[in-house]
């Protein structure tokens, strides 16, 4: 693959279109240990608000250890654990004292596989919000659908509100997946791999949802697939070895390296 | 001349259809006898087949009329009792084991203990009953029934709660925690309603298991020729009227042994036909 066959659709801005915003989420000399292993080593990485932000690198590498750092999801395996800080609204969400609770209602997530609760599609919305918030059942008729438009699959479901997720599509169940977490009303959103699983259709929603999301929240997204960062980011981070190698513009990334590693990912050489 | 590529294709053909031939002989072997077995219990149980059989209690040795309503009412009402108190206890150890304590060297210690259990003799479980219940309290119960049958349940739902949640893919768990709801949540409203199926199966299976168990009723529940509810004494039961009745010299006594053992069968029959269909509709909503 070279860099030419990578195409750019209008949608991604260049250097000079992209005006630059605030960071929302910044990891300041992160570091992850599974165990005795290094996963991540001294990783600065700024996050900026309301952008789409995409995590490249081979296998490996630790781009989806980094994006399970940011909502303490590892917390849950005993014997993994990070240090150094990540800074979100000034505080330090890796701090213990830092809410879990609070934390997760700040940053969604939605995972690689698809997987719907095994319960009614208007129920899976709503068991998130429900508990946040006390809503009579008209305010979260109109907070489920609300995030099912926002998802774009409020068309495809609004007759079928009771029946059971598991009975959608793949691609449908993603989008219900990305429903869930944005019905929260998070500031960031995490996708890791979001549409490995998903065939070409489906991945292109996804991809275009992505793209109508970032209005309202900041994207960080993890894929393996560099046509896919390229088409629907504004800022690449390229990672290898546990260590973040460049960060940029995904359009300078992409075309004007200035590490002789990045250029070599991205034009097929290893990975 | 055969080639060797041709002679070891007829060696491989030829232990080929040995294998076949073998293995099929042993599983006619093995299904003989269950097929005798189910027969005999058929023909002599439809034999003794009556409306009595429901509506009348155990006669007196010599009698020719009677039924077994009484050890039926029993059965159902200790091995009820026994589930009532076995499940919620077997499915709370299971969650633990899946949730909290799975990779860790206590859960493979508590693992390992529950499968002694799953497999000791149901004789040494009335014996401990008899002992630690029977002894103390005085006599013969329908509690203490309950009480020897409800270790047999124990393990059994340990180990189908523990392993049904583990099949829940860990997926499930990090979506549902992503959404900061706290850990017990998420196990009691998504993770027990993803594995809901098989853990009801493997309650009914153990239905199934206890309700020919006999051994630990006779040191327990003993029997009781009477209409009974009074758990505090003993209760007629079926397993322990079949052994009794099988083993007289009266024939209509072994006339309804015959019956109550065909009730039995039908009985772990259905349940776990019941059981069986649970989870093929689970199977089914998932593809």
């Amino acid at each position: 693959m070279t860099n030419a066959s990578i195409a750019f659709t209008t949608a991604v801005p260049t250097a000079t279109e992209l005006e630059p915003r605030a960071a929302k989420l910044s990891a300041r000399n992160l570091a992850f240990h599974y165990g005795d292993f290094c996963a991540l080593k001294d990783i600065n990485l700024e996050v900026p608000e309301k952008r789409v932000t995409s995590l490249i690198g081979p296998s490996g590498c630790g781009k989806s250890t980094l994006l399970r750092v940011f909502n303490r999801i590892y917390s849950i395996y005993p014997g993994q654990r990070a240090s150094g800080e990540v800074i979100l609204e000034g505080e330090n969400i890796l701090d213990p004292k830092y809410p879990l609770n609070k934390l997760r209602s700040k940053i969604g997530m939605v995972f690689q596989k698809p997987v719907p609760f095994p319960m009614s599609i208007h129920d899976n919305i709503a068991y998130g919000i429900s508990h946040y918030e006390r809503l009579s059942k008209a305010d979260m008729a109109v907070r489920v659908e609300g995030a099912l438009r926002q998802s774009a699959l409020w068309d495809e479901v609004k007759d079928k509100l009771k029946q059971n997720a598991l009975g959608l599509s793949g691609g449908q169940q993603q989008r219900l997946c990305i429903a869930r977490a944005v019905a929260l009303k998070p500031d960031v959103i995490l996708f890791d791999e979001p549409t490995s699983a998903l065939d070409p259709i489906a991945t292109g929603k996804i991809e275009q949802l992505i793209a109508e999301l970032k209005q309202h929240f900041t994207i960080l997204i993890v894929t393996h697939n560099m046509q896919q960062a390229a088409r629907c980011s504004d800022y690449t981070a390229f990672m290898y070895l546990g260590e973040l190698v460049e960060h940029g513009v995904t359009s300078t990334i992409f075309t004007k390296p200035t590490k002789q590693q990045t250029e070599d990912y991205i034009t097929g050489r290893f990975g | 001349m055969a080639t060797v590529a041709e002679r070891l294709f007829l060696r491989r053909r030829i232990v080929n259809g040995l294998s076949l031939v073998l293995s099929g002989l042993a599983a006619l072997f093995g299904l003989f006898w269950l097929v005798w077995i189910l027969w005999t219990t058929f023909t002599k149980g439809v034999d003794a087949m009556s409306l009595s059989l429901f509506t009348e209690m155990t006669p007196p040795p010599g009698q020719d009329t009677g039924g077994l309503l009484n050890a039926m009412a029993g059965s159902l009402m200790i091995s009820g009792l026994a589930v009532l108190m076995g499940a919620p206890i077997g499915i709370a150890a299971g969650t633990y084991l899946a949730e909290y304590v799975n990779h860790r060297k206590l859960g493979e210690v508590i693992r390992f203990v529950n499968d002694i259990l799953l497999s000791a003799p149901s004789i040494v479980l009335g014996l401990f009953v008899y002992t630690v219940v029977v002894r103390t309290t005085g006599g013969f119960s329908g509690y203490a029934g309950s009480i020897a049958l409800a270790f047999i349940v124990l393990p059994v739902v340990v180990r189908t709660t523990d392993e049904m949640l583990r099949l829940v893919p860990i997926q499930m768990r990090e979506a549902a925690l992503s959404l900061g709801v706290p850990q017990w949540k998420v196990t009691v409203q998504i993770l027990y309603r993803a594995a809901a199926p098989g853990i009801i199966t493997g309650v009914l299976l153990a239905l199934a298991r206890i309700s020919g168990e006999t051994a630990p009723l006779l040191f327990t529940a003993f029997n009781n020729q009477y209409w009974s509810t009074d758990m505090t004494g003993a209760v007629a039961n079926l397993p322990v009227t079949i052994f009794q009745f099988a083993l007289s010299p009266f024939a209509y006594w072994n006339k309804l042994a015959w019956a109550g053992a065909f009730i039995i069968t039908v009985f772990v029959l259905l349940v776990s036909v019941t059981a069986r269909y649970i989870l093929l509709r689970k199977k089914m909503s998932h593809d």
